[in-house]
């Protein structure tokens, strides 16, 4: 017999969860990409910060006070005993026993595009296989595919590598530069006409569907009801009142009030909410850029944890901040730091995470890591794990069998709860 | 013990001689239906009933030519009362011109698939799709046709090893995935963990490859590429993934033919010194692997191609899938694997004469209702059910709302914007790793809510809102004429009830007809191929 054959009607009848445990599937099940939705749900969530163009470790959360690449930043004491940060992130500094700072960041992709497909996927870029984005991972097994919104959304600059091989189910679904819902999403149409034609394409499936019962008739049926579900959530992405009373715990800018937008999709269900902050390549002017930057993130970052904290939502929403690469101690002759990924730094916070964790360090001039290096790979193979996710994963592209995180991908536990 | 398919054709070969062998037998439409019989009474499985005409006349049209009918074809063929009306329609599809389009567009995505690495150079490949639709037009047969693609000698042919460029080991897994039907990426870095092929193969395979050159000529819009060959290089092999060390170079290895001897090769005369730009090498291994490959004992070659075109037409190839013919992928019906590709190299691998016995089976025209969900059955007891491409779903929407025929009389298209590129990202790769298919919410959002399908559903003179509305026949006569066009069949009776209902709700009709429309484009039904 075929194996494929046999595979599908494995599938039928079981579902492999995240963890690897096999679960009965008592349910009719049409289609196998929605056996992940059958799987218990965690209820966790996520959200990322991206720093796009790679924020400067030294300026913000590794700093090295006396070196002569120290740069004009000084350092604040932090909630935390021993744990310094930058004078520009007074609020963050507050939060510090919230968070685990991962100081030996070493990564293996340089430059801009490699490095975002490298920090959204935990894999380099391969011609031969398209690897999903940590959001379309998320949105897979943490997410419902019964919500009314989708599970992977994202504002501003973010990932350029999609759902790859998970497919266009978990492709993430952008809103527009102001947090808004983007073009396509709506018709244009009165309440009423939008109505009337939907009544009729039902009426058109209802009837269909008694000869049509094959898999993909039914995938389509469905999405179609989840486009439909999409316009019921329209208020959820109007947030122009309550912003009026938030801006001040965000900070009254775009990134301040995407962040804003970020929680209220979290607290509506979504699984994966990714919102990018602009500006950090800063090969020239790296100081005013970064001060500039960090004037926007430190409320912003700081309000979300508050409101997640405040709504009880932090427990089970694991929060990261990065970007594709960090960048050279070393200043050059424009007063701009260069990309460098060799020691930099990323930041967890919430669900999952060990609150109050500095973990590994770069040398005391920040030319390398000195202790317990974390690669991309490790660090997917930790935010999967914080998100219930197994690391190892498999999926198929074809024949081809493919992990979530790479081979030999190391989980640091020191950072998780 | 069971002989291995490529054996038994090889042996067949010999005994009996191709010319003796196909005046004995019935024709290969006949022997794929009474095989699959045959299976399904093993299996106690009960077939569908035949499809009705017009589930045959959408599935044909889309399946030869890429597009759905337009309504006087449609009604033509449903008035026929012709008992060979199928296959004079058949005949007819393979003998227009858009046969040879859409199977040149099939192909191109063989080959690209919908992100090409070196997109620069490879997005443009209207050249490309034009030298293979010459090729199905001519009727160039299989073989040729892809010896003239892997020689890369004319037209835009070079594109396909553009895209890889001087990453060989990308082109050995192209090549041998695609013409034969061999997975050897595992072996890349390590031997294959459960095929007999080593890492050795892979770079044997690879070095055939080696001194592929490419050259830019023109910049801009102009930009054309050369692939040339160099008479040196060799492939480094430097052991397993495990064994690489920094700075370990690895040593040549020689090209062998997979499952094959090695190459012979003559030796560089003395002092030979590689001229800059070389046209053609002293010995070309580029030429010695395409002689291999299509010469008709490849035990590799013909069976690949069989089973990737039975795939296309049926659903799901007899080994799947169609890229995976390993000993441990053992055909749904061996005998009839090993028939139909003994049958394909007795007529010289011509694809039409192949695609022509498989849309005149019986299997191949039986109804995809019932109750089973399997969109692929693996017996071919129903028809399979598989998504409109983004060019088909482009080509049927022009069809079905009568923008083709509003095009015409215009006497020049309409204004399209991005219509076919917003197509493409949004139903250009509708399935998960494993070719299961997946719906996206975007892709809903776009047929529901664009511009650009919105527009398809105006009325402009001679298009579908445009003939209804003017049309003074009465409502269930027009509600006919709406299903025909759109969805190629009459409306079932409350069908037919509903959207008079529908349509006569209000005073004016004119938005009402387009909405009809639109729920009709949106329905799964048009969504795909069934």
């Amino acid at each position: 017999m075929n194996p494929h054959v046999t595979r599908r009607a494995m599938l039928k009848r079981l579902v492999v969860g995240a963890g690897g445990a096999a679960v009965a599937n008592f349910g009719g099940l049409f289609n196998s990409q929605t056996i992940a939705d059958e799987v218990r749900r965690s209820g966790k969530r996520c959200i990322l910060l991206w720093a796009n163009g790679g924020a400067s470790q030294i300026d913000t959360f590794d700093m090295k006070p006396g070196q002569p690449t120290a740069g004009p930043f000084r350092p604040i004491n932090t909630n935390l005993a021993g744990l310094q940060i930058c004078e520009y992130l007074p609020r963050m500094a507050r939060h510090a026993d919230k968070l685990a700072v991962i100081r030996s960041m070493h990564t293996s992709e340089p430059d801009h595009p490699g490095g975002i497909y490298l920090m959204h996927t935990g894999y380099r870029p391969a011609v031969a296989v398209s690897h999903p984005e940590l959001g379309a991972m998320t949105a897979k097994y943490c997410g419902s595919l019964d919500s009314d919104l989708p599970d992977f959304i994202r504002m501003g600059s973010t990932g350029n590598g999609g759902a790859g091989y998970l497919g266009p189910l978990y492709q993430p679904f952008g809103l527009d530069r102001n947090g808004r819902l983007s073009q396509f999403a709506s018709s244009g149409s009165t309440p009423e006409a939008v109505r009337r034609r939907a009544d009729l394409l039902r009426f058109v499936e209802e009837s269909s569907a008694r000869e049509h019962r094959a898999e993909p008739f039914q995938a389509h049926r469905l999405a179609q009801e989840r486009a439909w579900r999409l316009q019921r959530t329209r208020n959820v992405f109007n947030i122009d009142q309550e912003w009026a009373r938030a801006r001040e715990r965000y900070g009254d800018t775009g990134f301040g009030r995407n962040c804003f937008m970020a929680r209220k999709l979290i607290e509506a269900g979504v699984a994966f909410v990714e919102v990018g902050q602009e500006n950090y390549d800063s090969h020239a002017d790296n100081f005013v850029c970064h001060k500039a930057n960090m004037n926007i993130l430190d409320p912003a970052w700081s309000g979300l944890l508050d409101d997640l904290h405040e709504r009880g939502l932090l427990r089970n929403t694991l929060m990261i901040w990065m970007g594709e690469v960090g960048r050279t101690p070393g200043i050059n002759n424009r007063v701009g730091r260069d990309h460098f990924v060799r020691g930099w730094t990323v930041v967890l916070a919430g669900g999952g995470v060990r609150g109050g964790t500095v973990y590994g360090a770069t040398n005391p001039n920040g030319n390398g890591v000195r202790d317990n290096p974390v690669t991309e790979g490790d660090l997917f193979a930790t935010i999967y794990t914080a998100l219930g996710i197994n690391p190892r994963v498999r999926h198929f592209v074809g024949t081809r069998p493919i992990w979530a995180t790479p081979e030999g991908a190391r989980v640091v536990r020191e950072v998780l709860a | 013990m069971r002989l291995r398919p490529c054996a038994m054709v090889g042996l067949m070969a010999l005994v009996a001689g191709p010319a003796l062998l196909a005046a004995q037998e019935p024709p290969l439409r006949q022997r794929i239906d009474a095989e699959l019989r045959a299976a399904w009474q093993r299996e106690k499985l009960t077939p569908a009933p035949r499809a009705d005409d017009a589930a045959f006349l959408r599935r044909i049209y889309l399946d030869l030519a890429g597009t759905i009918p337009s309504y006087e074809e449609a009604k033509q063929f449903l008035a026929d009362t012709d008992a060979d009306r199928r296959t004079k329609l058949i005949d007819k599809l393979l003998a227009d011109p858009r046969f040879a389009a859409h199977q040149a567009q099939v192909w191109d995505l063989v080959f690209f698939g919908r992100n090409p690495p070196n997109g620069d150079a490879t997005r443009k490949r209207d050249g490309f799709r034009k030298w293979l639709a010459e090729q199905f037009a001519k009727e160039v047969s299989y073989d040729r046709w892809v010896r003239g693609l892997l020689l890369a000698e004319e037209g835009d042919t070079g594109l396909f090893y553009v895209q890889y460029r001087s990453r060989i080991e990308e082109t050995t897994v192209a090549v041998s995935r695609i013409f034969m039907g061999t997975q050897l990426q595992c072996a890349r870095c390590h031997d294959h963990p459960y095929e007999p092929v080593t890492q050795r193969d892979f770079y044997g395979m690879a070095g055939f490859f080696a001194r592929l050159t490419f050259s830019e000529n023109a910049g801009g819009k102009q930009r054309r590429y050369t692939v040339g060959e160099k008479s040196t290089g060799e492939v480094l092999f430097s052991g397993s993934a495990k064994e690489q060390r920094p700075g370990k170079k690895g040593d040549p290895v020689k090209p062998k033919f997979l499952g094959g001897p090695p190459l012979d090769e003559p030796p560089l005369p003395k002092d030979f010194k590689e001229p800059k730009a070389p046209a053609k090498p002293l010995f070309s291994r580029k030429e010695k692997f395409v002689a291999w490959l299509t010469a008709p004992d490849n035990p590799y070659f013909t069976k690949a191609v069989a089973n990737r075109v039975w795939a296309q037409f049926m659903g799901r190839g007899q080994v799947h899938p169609v890229d995976d013919l390993s000993d441990k992928n053992t055909p749904t019906h061996p005998e009839l694997f090993q028939a139909m590709t003994r049958a394909l190299a007795e007529h010289k691998r011509d694809l039409k004469w192949f695609i022509r016995e498989i849309v005149n089976t019986d299997a191949y025209q039986l109804a995809s209702t019932g109750k089973d969900a399997d969109p692929l059955p693996p017996y071919y007891e129903r028809a399979r059910v598989r998504p409109l491409s983004a060019e088909e779903m482009v080509a049927a929407l022009r069809e079905g709302t009568g923008t083709n025929a509003a095009n015409r009389l215009a006497g020049k298209p309409a204004p399209e914007g991005a219509t076919s590129e917003y197509m493409a990202r949004y139903f250009g790769e509708p399935t998960n790793g494993r070719g299961d298919f997946q719906a996206s919410l975007q892709a809903h959002l776009f047929m529901n809510n664009s511009g650009n399908i919105r527009q398809m559903l105006y009325q402009r003179k001679g298009s579908l809102s445009d003939e209804l509305a003017k049309s003074k026949a009465p409502w269930p006569d027009k509600v006919d004429r709406l299903f025909l066009t759109v969805l190629t069949r009459l409306p079932r009776p409350e069908e037919r009830e509903r959207f008079v209902a529908f349509l006569t709700s209000e005073p004016r009709a004119d938005q009402l007809i387009q909405d009809a429309i639109w729920a009709l484009v949106n329905c799964a039904e048009f969504r795909f191929n069934h």
